[in-house]
């Protein structure tokens, strides 16, 4: 048996966290596909590593642009961004929020 | 003859020469889409038509209008005398993963479904300045979580113009599908870990992945940002690097784009190989892979027609010139999807954070009574499988609790890889190697569903390419015959960072030299039917 | 009952300055513009896009860590705070996490009773700032323009120990972002934002116990009000026995008033990790010392040096150090002026800044310039106008009249210093007045005033005072 790294009490914490909501079929599919991908990320434990190495952040050093000089250049259609929003009142994004009142949403 | 038997660089010079119209060549592609690609990908599909099975369906949206004016536009700028650039008249299909102003852009997924930006990625931009014609979006994996396209939310998902039962591979499996069917030349994908280079070695094209930066990110719906490269899919290398010459180049809106100049790709084709040190590692001819239920690490053969196509392609650059270097270790080639299992999820769950319900796309049709309720619904609603089972494992291996032991740690292993690739290119080493020949995939295509849901073995389809996007250097895939099934095999170049020139050479040499061969006659058997005239 | 010592750490998020926002080219500061209309598809969270950072708020968050006596970071990187909140669209916050801008450094308060205390700087980092949203009857409204605008987030060690040394705090970072031009520095339109973390302890503690974080402390008198309401709230509720819990607290302004708004016992993970899209913030040896040399003199030190150099009162040199502009246009008067240090001390402090107050500009801003106020002084001072004319001539010249010695020429303003004519007036005065006179004569000296007085009726006040005087004394001698 794969160990279960991932217990249904972690699962439904990690499920809450990142703000989803799952049918008992999908939560047994991807608990089991996530204890079989952590059983292969184990692997990653028992490597030496050798002396002084680094994090890679993009496996070779980027030699990207320099930072670019502070130029207001405004986006020509701004109306366009709030047009693709599911709700809007033509000035706000609109999310419904019913039950806020003195308590910050958490 | 219909101009989709000709290669972009030809139709190119022929509509520069004025020798074929732009719109033409356009028509002539629209027509093949017509004949081999089916209904295409839909978030509700008809009831299914036996007749569809055979189909390519490689496009989610074919945008004839879009390209017809951009056809009209290279037409108005060769009769003013202008250059109209170096892709003149010549199709391109975009991955749906590329923002294109005036298309819906989906990454395949519900959650995009309806989402049509206002803006236009860098390398499409590039592609249409070139005189391109965008034709329509590819299917793909959704969100290009996966390495056979078939969990795009859009279905019919494209299906192996070769074999029709068999996948594409992925995630660039539409673009690849589209190359290989003849209803482009030219598709432009997106490589992360191999899907690029994986796809095409299934549907047997040419499929380049950059070096990282070398072609910009922006408008590219991410993956895993420090890993995503778009690059070309093709069916010669000369159409690739003309693609490549296109592409490449450092883009003021993308940081991580390399300001490194761009060298003329099409002029270094013709250089041959001779001296050049093409080596061979035996870390690259089996894979290490996990039992599902122990975990255990066992290696595992892969299909014997994969190490003897990198024999036989070795053969041929040998008598070439060049010198074959044999058993070049590269020892942590093995921990390539340990480490991206848990990198590329943690940026990829990060990335998917900003689908949400609130600014664009999907909203959950339920109604909810406050914000939590609406993104646990409207992610719900709107994310398939695949991108669950990469934001859960993404935010359990970056967890405050956990990062150092997955996250932290696979930046190291990253780093380790990344010198293997250091060592073996060393002009001063022991191997001094100009490129790395390995199989792309350790196997040919698989069937259809016969993989999909296993989300261990579909990574593990990609354990030959992905240390390239670790270590952030160029590969290139090439087709190097048939398997016994019929199935295209891929090889793959590896090579130094920026030096896309030399991989590109040793690609082209080889073509050049087994441009007779018998199994290059072969046709796909999506274009064997009474509708294509070959 | 014991006594209690408070315990305070501030949190600032301080918007710099800059033209554009941080890693995109929407305009940084949207004051005044209808909601989402200064935003752009990188601001907005759109997918694909990719941010790219701004040169100059790098090079002001340097100056601001420099200001800070903070060690300026050769390299810094940005990372992502993963959350999900409809003010933040992409659903992280790029943000400097564990190599940021600056390292550690300091700043010395001084307080109202002329002590000084050091208060250390925790963290000094870049980030980018979230929009806005606000309820509107069952649903959110949300803003994103003001989501990229540069922020500086600055937390204090916990070295402050009452509402007044936090406002102290404030005033003096508010005055010192301004002198080195990074930030606006206004509370009321959010540049300079606070939170508070209080805690109290037994006097002579040295522990640090269960603190709680005040929210929206958005100007100088709130951080005092809000800090010691809660100061007072925790020792009356450990008076009694209770614990103190670790709350979020929110200061409602309106009403004077804390309102818990959640606790803090979990705190959440937010899952930082290096921003790939964006590359290692380097700044060379080279830059570094572009930025440390650029630092002007702070305004402790200036205020310090004005009471050496130019012996000025300690009150003097704090109003003249308040704002820089001020100072500099005080420094480059006293030289215009020869060094009358003093004199134009006296001028600035009882005329230029009435004449600011009147007008609303700063001293940069005004029309007057330093040389101006130089040249009236001197007229003044050389007897060629007398001081009412000169006071007079400031609003003149601020308003647009044009250089004051040319007022004085064409409107004959100047005194009448001319010996003649003043013999002339003096002359006549002495033939009206013979019964003044005689009683001069006879002893009653005190009777010159009169007398200036009457020259100076006759010649509308123009009359040199000095010289009539002398004058005067003169004729009634003989
Ligand atoms: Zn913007």
């Amino acid at each position: 048996m794969t160990p279960d790294y991932i217990t249904p009490e972690l699962f439904a914490k990690l499920v809450t966290l990142a703000a989803l909501e799952l049918t008992p079929e999908e939560s047994e599919y991807l608990r089991t596909e996530l204890n079989h991908q952590l059983a292969a990320v184990k692997e990653l434990s028992e490597i030496k590593l050798a002396e002084g190495v680094q994090p890679s952040l993009h496996g070779l050093d980027c030699q990207g642009n320099p930072p670019r000089p502070d130029e207001w250049l405004p986006f020509p259609d701004s109306a366009a961004i709030l047009a693709l929003a599911p709700e809007s009142n033509g000035e706000y994004f609109r999310v419904p929020d019913f039950r806020r009142g003195g308590e910050e949403a958490k | 003859m219909s101009s989709i038997q000709l290669s972009a660089y030809q139709i190119a010079q022929k509509v520069r020469a004025g020798l074929l119209s732009p719109l033409e060549v356009l028509e002539d592609h629209l027509k093949q889409i017509a004949a081999v690609d089916g209904v295409p990908g839909s978030l509700e599909p008809k009831t299914s038509d036996p007749a569809e099975e055979s189909k390519v369906h490689a496009f989610i949206e074919v945008s004839a209008d879009l390209a017809r004016r951009q056809a009209e536009q290279v037409r108005a700028r060769l009769e003013r005398g202008e250059d109209p650039g170096l892709l003149a008249g010549v199709p391109v299909s975009i991955k749906d993963i590329f923002c294109v102003q005036g298309t819906t852009t989906t990454a395949a997924s519900r959650i995009l479904y309806n989402f049509r930006p206002p803006y236009t990625a860098t390398t499409v931009e590039r592609l249409a300045q070139a005189g391109a014609l965008i034709i329509g979006k590819t299917n793909l994996d959704e969100f290009t979580y996966g390495s056979s396209s078939e969990s795009s939310a859009f279905q019919p998902h494209p299906n192996n113009p070769w074999n029709t039962e068999r996948v594409t591979g992925g995630s660039s499996g539409g673009s690849a599908a589209s190359v290989a069917a003849r209803e482009v030349p030219l598709s432009l994908g997106t490589d992360t870990g191999g899907s690029i280079r994986q796809p095409a070695a299934f549907c047997g094209v040419v499929g380049l992945k950059p070096t990282y930066g070398r072609t910009s990110r922006y408008g590219l719906i991410a993956f895993g940002s420090s890993l995503d490269c778009p690059g070309p899919l093709a069916r010669d290398v000369r159409d690739a690097a003309l693609m490549l010459q296109v592409l490449a180049g450092a883009d003021p809106k993308d940081s991580t784009s390399a300001v490194a100049p761009v060298p003329d790709y099409l002029a270094a084709l013709e250089e041959g190989v001779r001296g050049m040190r093409i080596g061979i590692s035996p870390d690259y001819d089996h894979i290490t892979y996990p039992d599902t239920l122990t975990g255990e690490m066992s290696i595992q053969a892969i299909q014997p027609e994969m190490n003897t196509s990198v024999r036989a392609v070795a053969e041929v650059l040998a008598q070439l010139g060049a010198e074959i270097v044999e058993n070049v270790p590269m020892p942590n080639a093995r921990h390539g999807i340990p480490a991206y299992f848990v990198i590329s999820r943690v940026e990829a769950a990060s990335n998917l954070h900003r689908f949400d319900g609130v600014k664009y796309g999907y909203r959950a049709r339920k109604p909810a009574l406050d914000l939590s309720e609406l993104y646990r619904a409207t992610r719900a609603e709107g994310f398939g499988l695949q991108p669950k089972l990469r934001i859960l494992m993404g935010m359990y291996v970056s967890a405050a609790q956990h990062s150092a032991q997955y996250y932290q740690k696979a930046l190291r292993v990253r780093s380790m890889i990344r010198s293997d690739f250091e060592r073996a290119f060393d002009p001063n080493g022991a191997y001094r190697l100009d490129a790395l020949l390995t199989p792309t995939t350790p196997t040919t295509a698989f069937r259809r569903g016969e993989v999909m849901g296993d989300s261990v073995l579909m990574q593990y389809s990609d354990q030959m390419t992905v240390a390239g996007n670790h270590a952030g250097i160029p590969a290139v895939s090439i087709p190097a015959g048939l398997d016994p099934q019929g199935l295209p095999i891929g090889v793959q170049f590896f090579g130094m960072d920026f030096r896309e020139d030399i991989i590109l050479r040793a690609a082209y040499a080889y073509e050049q030299a087994t441009r007779d061969a018998e199994w290059r006659a072969v046709q796909p058997q999506a274009l064997r039917g009474s509708e294509v005239k070959a | 009952m014991k006594t209690y010592e408070i315990v305070i750490g501030l949190e600032t998020h301080i918007q710099l300055n800059t033209a554009s926002k941080i890693f995109c080219s929407c305009k940084a500061d949207s004051w005044g513009a209808p909601p989402n209309t200064n935003i752009c598809p990188v601001c907005s969270g759109l997918p694909g896009v990719l941010p790219v950072l701004n040169a100059e708020a790098v090079r002001k968050g340097a100056l601001l860590a420099a200001a800070m006596h903070a060690e300026i970071n050769p390299i810094s990187y940005f990372d992502r705070k993963n959350y999900f909140y409809p003010d933040l669209p992409k659903g992280y916050q790029i943000t400097q996490f564990d190599e940021p801008i600056g390292k550690g450094g300091y700043m010395d308060l001084r307080m109202p009773d002329g002590s000084e205390r050091r208060v250390r700087i925790h963290k000094l980092h870049l980030e980018e700032d979230a929009g806005k949203t606000k309820i509107d009857r069952g649903e959110r409204l949300v803003d994103f323009n003001r989501c990229g605008v540069p922020l500086v987030e600055m937390v204090t060690e916990p070295d402050l120990r009452s509402g007044e040394e936090a406002a102290q705090y404030l005033t003096q970072l508010r005055q010192l972002l301004r002198w080195i031009g990074v930030s606006e520095a206004d509370m009321e339109r959010g540049h300079l934002r606070c939170d508070a973390n209080v805690s109290i302890r037994e006097a002579g503690s040295s522990m640090l116990n269960t603190k709680t974080e005040i929210k929206n402390v958005n100007s100088i008198d709130a951080v005092r009000q809000a800090i010691s309401e809660e100061a007072k709230r925790q020792i009356d509720a450990v008076e009694a026995g209770q614990r103190i819990e670790s709350y979020t607290l929110d200061w409602d302004a309106d009403t004077g008033t804390l309102r818990k708004m959640r606790s803090k016992e979990t705190e959440a993970d937010y899952r930082y990790f290096r921003e790939p899209d964006l590359l290692p913030v380097v700044l060379t040896a080279a830059e570094i010392a572009a930025v440390q040399n650029s630092l002007p003199e702070l305004p402790l030190a200036r205020r310090a040096r004005f009471i050496q150099d130019y012996q000025l009162s300690a009150y003097d040199a704090e109003i003249l150090t308040s704002e820089r502009g001020l100072s500099d246009y005080y420094e480059e008067s006293v030289q215009l002026c020869g060094g009358a240090a003093k004199l134009v001390s006296n001028w600035m402090m009882n005329d230029l800044i009435r004449l600011m107050n009147d007008t609303g500009k700063s001293a940069a801003e005004l029309r007057l310039r330093p040389a101006d106020l130089a040249e009236i002084i001197q007229l003044v001072e050389g007897g060629k106008i007398n001081p009412a004319t000169g006071k007079s001539l400031l609003a003149r010249v601020e308003a647009g009249a044009g250089k004051a010695s040319q007022i004085v020429a064409d409107e004959g303003l100047g005194l009448i210093a001319d010996e003649d004519t003043l013999r002339q007036q003096i002359a006549a005065i002495l033939e009206e007045s013979p019964s003044e006179m005689q009683n001069f004569r006879a002893g009653k000296e005190s009777l010159l005033g009169w007398f200036v007085g009457q020259v100076m009726r006759r010649t509308g006040g123009k009359a040199d005072p000095k010289r009539t005087r002398e004058l005067l004394l003169e004729l009634l001698r003989q």
